[in-house]
């Protein structure tokens, strides 16, 4: 279904994003072919340049990456209005395969173009320039990853049939259920509520103890325990919290959180969530380049503020996602 | 740490303003043609979603179902008797038979939609009055009495009179005279209709006294309207059985088709304004170079440089998204979006006055910027790159 | 020693046909608080050696330390940020932006610093009642006379309080009286404790009994150390 501006917004952005990242990758290309530290040849020169494009580049990409995961998540919600079966955006989402791995490509972007922010961060604070390859490899891995975001998300649109009327005589309602999917099922709202408060609790003692004094074993804790708890607050906020959110026990959407008659709720939680993972699972692995010429002490100190930003998102996040609960029960709801 | 950044940007910022302000006429051409571009585009957003709303909020009181009988592919009337058919099935609230017909008026050179029901039998038969103007419902009793709409009024051009004539088949004229006017807030789907009884359109239309043309089936619980379609498409399987829901996502695919269709036309302009604007950023003339070389050789970084033409792209991105936007919602809201309503309108002659009332969510903003913004901050990157790294080394020598 | 070079060498276009070498096995030592000259005919290699020892480019090879720092093999940012901190630039024709005022062209140094607006006007301020051409704070540079301008320049050098200074052909476009007014303020300014290195083919200028030492510079070579 492209002839429909949303679908045409994505289709452009995701042209640009692929223009951009081909430029990224013909840089990738060169720099790891040709790149002599401490050479003073014209091409060393140019390639040092290249590298303020290439950094430029993913810092727009990530820019751009966020806003198109926004935006497809906003169409979804617009072709439910014309699908069959489809209640909100979760439904639009599953009314083909391509819908969801879509979605979660487009999260993984985020990650990734946040993770090789940081590598480059990182490596510029030094005057050797470190981490160059390592950069320069990782970014051969966005082109791919570009294109099966394209693909999937054009996929997806392509697969999207409009419930319209035809002339013929039967009446199309073939795969209409009528009471709108459920994205997950099968999980104890008692069971996730107990996981999620010992979770955040685990993150917090384990977190306020590498503040006290940082050992890597810990390190490696807190960021297995931040993707786990990603993964977790996912699934929690799907089945709980939007419910409660929605005041509507059997309306389990992270989606629609993100509309104005939510007050655009879903900003807020994810808008902590996602950050605070990545700054919490990325504290521990910047610690494997730590030896690298001269990073040492800048490592140090990310890893540092990393932890300390997690945290103080994840207590931001706990008290979003408790809001709603408590305040249904301070109200005189049945729990 | 943070504070150093933040001042830091601050500072980029203020350079940034001042050089935009510096190279104004530059600046200014394309922040216009910009907001051109933003103009048409978001007036025809607006448009889109202020008429799909206002077709929705007018659908909601349309029947649940609705019975036509097609054959070879053109709609036929057919036996009243199949409301019997219809006795039995759980759910049905009430079975209204209608006549829905088109009548070209070969005086004024109009079509007008005919529709004849007797209204009191409408499950809220009686509300309908407030959609009304001024006047009356026609009653089952009282014949040749007819309610019109806006467009019908003006073109019958009536002076103070308010009865008229319409031709039947046979060429003999039926009089009618009006006992109400439909309000201008339904105008989209009343503007050239004739609301009379079920028995004035027969006799207008020459239809059998048997004979319907649909069937309007009202249902207690709209979550079961499609099982109670399904056992009607059983029951009488001549028969073509519309839902409302179908009904009303016809309409937004057809909005939706269309505006996707204006967009593609004006992306067109959108690449023309990409394109100059990859022009205007990629020509550095020497003035600018040597002012990028003297801030170098001073100690500033080419990142530096680099944000100082980032900040200049959103300054420009944002002047120009407030101002296209803000024109756009004065366009559609002041001038009934003037530009455009050739393509969106339907094909009638008879056009509704329509006072549109866009709502702007920020997702339709996000949807804009993505159209406009990322397409022209995607343009200048490279440019801006290109500028930043002129070497330090040609400030020297002089 | 602020500044050393030690078997400096910068050729362009290495490897290729159109290779150049703009400076051989240079030795160079300056001492803090001294004034040396740079005296040379143009193509004789003195931008280059000013652009090494400004940190504007790092030399080929051989050890080039410019405030206790070894500019060879450092990436191009690192050069800049060690240059803000220690080098001020005078200019030939000075180099001012004509549309940004007076305060505005002194300050620019210090707006990647993410120095605050209020501390950049009293830093300026400072400096131009130094110079007496506090008069002139919001004037479009373009609009002041010539010898404020080379004041202008000289303050714009100082703002962030660099230990040394490099001038290029300072008085190349300056009548005798602003040549001379020039090399008194830098006469001023190595008094106050700067290490300054002026390249210039002006006698009044390398003849000025301030200057402690010239330095000949012929074919990419140094003649006299």
């Amino acid at each position: 279904m492209f002839l429909n501006p949303w679908s045409l917004a994505l289709s452009l952005c995701s042209l640009v994003v692929l223009a951009l990242g081909a430029v990224a990758g013909k840089t990738s290309v060169r720099v790891l072919r040709f790149w002599e530290p401490g050479s003073d040849s014209n091409r060393q020169i140019r390639l040092e340049n290249e590298i303020w494009l290439s950094s430029t580049l993913v810092a727009y990409g990530l820019g751009f990456q966020i806003i198109t995961l926004i935006l497809f998540v906003l169409a979804a919600d617009q072709f439910c209005q014309v699908i069959v079966g489809a209640m909100c955006a979760t439904g639009a989402l599953l009314a083909n395969p391509y819908g969801m791995p879509a979605l979660l490509v487009k999260l993984f972007g985020v990650f990734f173009y946040g993770f090789w922010i940081l590598l480059h961060q990182l490596d510029i604070r030094s005057e050797q320039y470190p981490l160059v390859r390592i950069k320069y490899l990782a970014l051969l891995l966005l082109l791919p990853l570009l294109i099966l975001d394209v693909t999937l998300q054009t996929l997806y649109i392509a697969g999207i049939k409009p419930d319209i009327i035809t002339s013929c005589c039967a009446v199309v309602f073939s795969d209409s259920t009528g009471g709108g999917t459920n994205l997950m099922t099968g999980y104890s709202q008692q069971g996730l509520l107990i996981a999620f408060i010992a979770s955040i609790t685990g993150l917090l003692a384990v977190g306020l103890g590498l503040l006290r004094r940082w050992q890597p074993w810990l390190a490696g804790l807190y960021t297995v325990g931040w993707l786990w708890f990603f993964g977790l607050s996912l699934v929690m906020i799907t089945t709980v919290v939007s419910s409660y959110v929605y005041a509507m026990p059997y309306h389990k959407c992270p989606f629609c959180i993100l509309k104005p008659e939510y007050h655009y709720f879903g900003f807020a939680l994810y808008g902590t969530l996602i950050p605070a993972a990545f700054f919490g699972a990325s504290a521990a692995p910047t610690g494997l380049v730590r030896d690298k010429g001269g990073l040492t002490g800048v490592v140090d100190r990310y890893q540092r503020l990393a932890v300390r930003f997690s945290l103080v998102l994840l207590v931001i996040f706990s008290g979003l996602s408790f809001y709603h609960y408590l305040k249904y029960l301070i109200i005189g709801g049945e729990g | 740490m943070a504070q150093y950044n933040i001042e830091k940007q601050l500072n980029i910022l203020d350079y940034a303003l001042s050089s935009l302000w510096r190279r104004r006429l530059k600046s200014l051409s394309v922040l216009l043609v910009f907001a051109a571009v933003i103009f048409l585009l978001a007036s025809f957003q607006m448009v889109t979603q202020a008429l799909s709303d206002k077709a929705g909020q007018v659908l909601v009181h349309t029947p649940e179902i609705t019975l036509q009988k097609m054959s070879a592919g053109r709609q036929e009337a057919f036996p009243l008797a199949y409301k019997e058919q219809l006795a039995g099935i759980f759910g049905v609230r009430r079975v209204v038979p209608r006549i829905w017909g088109y009548y070209f008026d070969e005086v004024r050179l109009a079509n007008y939609t005919v529709i004849g029901m007797d209204t009191a039998e409408m499950p809220e038969g009686d509300r309908l009055d407030s959609a009304l103007a001024g006047g009356r419902m026609p009653r089952l009793e009282e014949a040749g009495r007819v309610v019109i709409g806006h467009s019908i009024k003006k073109g019958l051009d009536l002076g103070g009179r308010s009865t008229f004539s319409l031709f039947r088949p046979d060429l003999s004229l039926k009089p009618f005279e009006i006992s109400g006017e439909f309000s201008q807030h339904t105008d989209i789907l009343t503007n050239d209709l004739m609301v009379m009884t079920l028995a004035d359109a027969r006799d207008l239309f020459a239809i059998p006294a048997d004979q319907v043309t649909d069937l309007c089936v009202y249902v207690a619980n709209p979550k079961e309207i499609d099982t109670i379609a399904r056992k009607i498409s059983d029951a009488l399987p001549a028969v073509r059985v519309l839902t409302r829901p179908q009904i009303q996502k016809t309409y937004q695919v057809v909005f939706g088709w269309r505006s996707g269709f204006g967009s593609i036309c004006l992306l067109a302009a959108l690449a023309a304004f990409v394109i100059l604007a990859w022009d205007k950023a990629s020509g550095l003339s020497p003035e600018e170079r040597r002012e990028i070389a003297i801030l170098k050789v001073l100690g500033w970084e080419t990142r530096d440089i680099l944000a100082v033409r980032f900040w200049e792209s959103v300054i420009v991105s944002g002047l120009a998204c407030i101002l296209g936007i803000t024109a756009a919602y004065i366009h559609v809201v002041y001038f009934s979006a003037a530009l455009f309503r050739p393509v969106l309108m339907g094909w009638s002659v008879l056009r509704p006055e329509l006072h549109l009332l866009p709502s702007m969510a920020a997702g339709d903003i996000l949807l804009i910027l993505a159209f406009t913004v990322i397409p022209y901050l995607a343009a200048t990157v490279i440019p801006a790159w290109r500028s930043a790294t002129v070497p330090a080394d040609s400030a020297l020598g002089g | 020693m602020l500044i050393e070079l030690s078997e400096v060498s910068k050729i362009y276009n290495q490897g290729r046909p159109n290779e150049v070498r703009a400076l051989t096995d240079i030795e160079l030592r300056v001492e803090q608080g001294s004034m040396v000259c740079l005296k040379g005919p143009s193509g004789s290699g003195k931008s280059t050696l000013l652009g090494i020892i400004g940190c504007i480019f790092p030399p080929t090879s051989g050890r080039a330390a410019i405030a206790e720092k070894q500019m060879a093999r450092l990436p191009d940012r690192f050069l800049t940020l060690h240059r803000r901190e220690t080098i001020g630039f005078i200019f030939q024709r000075f180099n001012i932006l004509p549309e940004l005022t007076v305060l505005d062209n002194i300050t620019l140094p210090l707006l990647p610093l993410g120095v605050s607006p209020m501390e950049r006007k009293l830093r300026g301020h400072a400096l131009l009642e130094r110079f007496g051409i506090t008069h002139r704070a919001r004037f479009p540079a373009g609009q002041i006379s010539g010898g404020e301008l080379q004041r202008v320049a000289i303050a714009r050098a100082l703002i962030n309080n660099q230990p040394i200074l490099l001038a290029d052909e300072p008085t190349a476009h300056l009548d005798t009286v602003l040549s001379r007014e020039f090399m008194v303020i830098m006469q001023q300014l190595k008094e106050a404790g700067k290490t300054i290195v002026i390249a210039s083919h002006d006698p009044l200028v390398f003849e000025h009994p301030a200057i402690d030492r010239i330095v000949t510079v012929q074919d990419g070579r140094i003649n006299v150390p």
